[in-house]
């Protein structure tokens, strides 16, 4: 077997995060009373909306940023985002969708074979980190691209990263490193 | 000391025991001559009720550290001796404690947090000399809880470009052995349960070694591999006697803890030796459970690279052999010809599986398969919202009447 490119890894994306702005004070004790299917966290001054069509909680502060999170791409958390725009349009308030941005991805991949965690460790010191007291996985950060990989023993890959594309990188550069310590 | 003689240099016999300053001294009397002199420094036995001054403590060095520094640096160094580590992690620790709170992102940090930071200094002084010390064991000694320890050292670890090698498990199993006290004739220890320690060491690690080979050290926490083996070893040294001895009874006796994972690592363990078992020929005929393989467990030790090579596909070879159903394929070993299954979880009697790690062969949940639909793959997020779509989300006006007046919102 050669660590060649051919090998097709599915990379599910399992959450996008991303935030975006109304440019505009948003009260939230209207929110919560007149909007359906939110949760209104007094204390901490927030309120947690959540849609059904795309599957997205979103949290809402009154200073008008608004967090989306729950998405399964980019392009979901954005038509989420917009739906989430228009229902507070719609509640009254004068909401332009502004700054929109993903934020973070977070990505599974599985390997076809097992991997030898302290060997791939001592194969790649200093971006790879491996505490078996702590967690059971390699932590491997790739400064580049800002991503961050998760490791375990199964082949189960855990990527973090800003955006797809740097996940979908991500898990390029480290397929060649996992393989020399396949099992 | 030279005892009687004479001078060297005169002749003369007439010696006299002198003292010069401090230093004892074996002195001519009639010219003078120095014979011998004693030791500058003193033995181990005068020294005893002597206490050595350090440097730092004997001039005005400490004058110019803060005191917070300066209890830190105390704090690091009695944690050194409770320890009982040598001198030269004592320096390192204190080095990188020091450089370590000098450092913007710890400078300013609750003293809790300075005061973990200083166990982890110690901590990765040790790893960095393979000592095996656990975060355990300096959790319980700074009275701290392991998630804000394990911040602080991957914080250390990161801030300051630590390179910490791994735990090694030898040295592990040798200081976690040492802290048993099954060794000595005890009172609270029944005699059949004493062993002797090489003995017990030697196989603790052949177990363990065995545990790390089919994946069930990985990923896992040392400390209850190690109980586990420990007890499999000790009973197996003297199985008659100490089979009806339970895992808590023996770390109760043994003056150890228990930890939680280390009844699981013991069925693994005992899983892993079973299937060896099965493939051992003078084995094969009497049924083995997991209370009878303790007594065979030298032999398996002995015979293992063989054993697990054919109790588990571990072949490349082997696991085409598997998948290509009935086909013949050039296998190396010749013991097994024919009985290798599909997938590891329909094992026949003695039918080599992959070997794998537990969470895989008993996997409980279920794996996540990758499935876009085509609707999906169609959005593009900037679709036309429609009005219907957005009022499911909106509470109509009677909703609203209804629910101003049951909350009575202030």
């Amino acid at each position: 077997m050669d660590a060649d490119s051919d090998v097709a890894l599915d990379i599910l994306i399992t959450n996008v995060v991303c935030v975006f702005r109304t440019r505009c004070h948003l009260n939230l004790r209207k929110i919560a009373l007149e909007g359906a299917n939110v949760i209104y966290k007094r204390d901490v001054g927030k309120v947690l909306m959540k849609l059904r069509k795309p599957r997205i909680t979103a949290t809402i502060w009154s200073s008008g940023r608004v967090m989306c999170t729950g998405a399964t791409s980019e392009e979901e958390a954005k038509f989420g985002a917009r739906r989430l725009a228009r229902s507070l349009q719609k509640l009254g308030f004068q909401v332009i969708f502004t700054d929109f941005k993903v934020v973070n991805v977070l990505a599974v991949c599985n390997m076809p074979f097992e991997i030898r965690l302290p060997e791939f460790t001592k194969n790649n010191r200093p971006h790879a980190s491996y505490e078996p007291e702590l967690h059971p996985a390699v932590c491997y950060r790739i400064k580049t691209l800002r991503a961050t990989l998760q490791i375990f023993s199964t082949g189960s890959i855990t990527v973090t990263g800003p955006n797809v594309k740097a996940v979908a990188s991500a898990v390029e550069q480290i397929y060649p490193f996992v393989f020399e310590s396949r099992k | 000391m030279a005892a009687g003689g004479s001078c060297p240099g005169c002749g003369s016999a007439a010696l006299v025991e002198d003292a010069h300053y401090a230093q004892q001294q074996l002195v001519c009397a009639s010219c003078g001559c120095v014979l011998a002199e004693g030791l500058l420094t003193t033995t181990y036995a005068e020294e005893e009720h002597l206490r050595e001054v350090a440097y730092s403590q004997s001039t005005g060095q400490k004058e110019q550290l803060s005191r917070c520094l300066q209890r830190g640096i105390r704090r690091v160094q009695d944690l050194c001796k409770v320890l009982q580590l040598p001198t030269v992690f004592e320096e390192t620790a204190v080095s990188y404690f020091q450089r370590a709170v000098q450092h913007p992102s710890f400078h300013l940090v609750s003293l809790e947090k300075k005061e973990l930071l200083g166990g982890c200094c110690v901590f990765v002084t040790c790893r960095q000399h393979s000592w095996p010390l656990t975060m355990g064991t300096i959790c319980s000694l700074l009275y701290a809880k392991q998630e804000l320890f394990a911040s602080v050292y991957l914080s250390l670890q990161k801030e300051l470009e630590l390179s910490v090698p791994a735990l090694s498990l030898a040295d592990l199993v040798k200081t976690h052995l040492n802290s048993f006290r099954l060794f000595q004739h005890a009172a609270d220890v029944p005699a059949p349960f004493v062993e002797d320690k090489e003995k017990m060491v030697t196989r603790t690690m052949q177990i363990v070694e065995l545990a790390s080979e089919t994946w069930l050290v990985t990923g896992r926490h040392p400390v209850p591999i190690v109980t586990a083996a420990a007890f499999l070893s000790w009973q197996s040294l003297q199985p008659a006697a100490r089979l009806t001895c339970t895992f808590a009874r023996f770390c109760k006796v043994a003056g150890v803890d228990l930890p939680p994972p280390a009844h699981l690592r013991l069925k693994e363990l005992l899983e892993i030796l079973l299937r060896m078992a099965s493939q051992l020929a003078w084995l094969r005929v009497f049924k083995m459970d997991k209370k009878t393989v303790v007594k065979h467990i030298g032999d398996l030790l002995q015979h293992r690279i063989f054993l697990l090579k054919n109790a588990f596909c571990l072949e490349d070879e082997e696991e085409r052999c598997a998948t290509a159903l009935g086909e013949h394929s050039p296998v190396s070993p010749p013991a097994q010809e024919e009985g290798c299954p599909a997938e590891g979880k329909r094992q026949r009697e003695g039918g080599p599986g992959p070997l794998l790690p537990p969470c895989l062969t008993n996997p409980r949940k279920r794996l996540r398969t990758a499935a876009p639909s085509a609707s999906d793959l169609a959005i593009t997020g900037d679709e036309p919202i429609s009005d219907s779509e957005i009022e499911q989300y909106l509470r109509g006006p009677e909703e609203i009447r209804a629910f101003r007046q049951a909350k009575a919102w202030p």
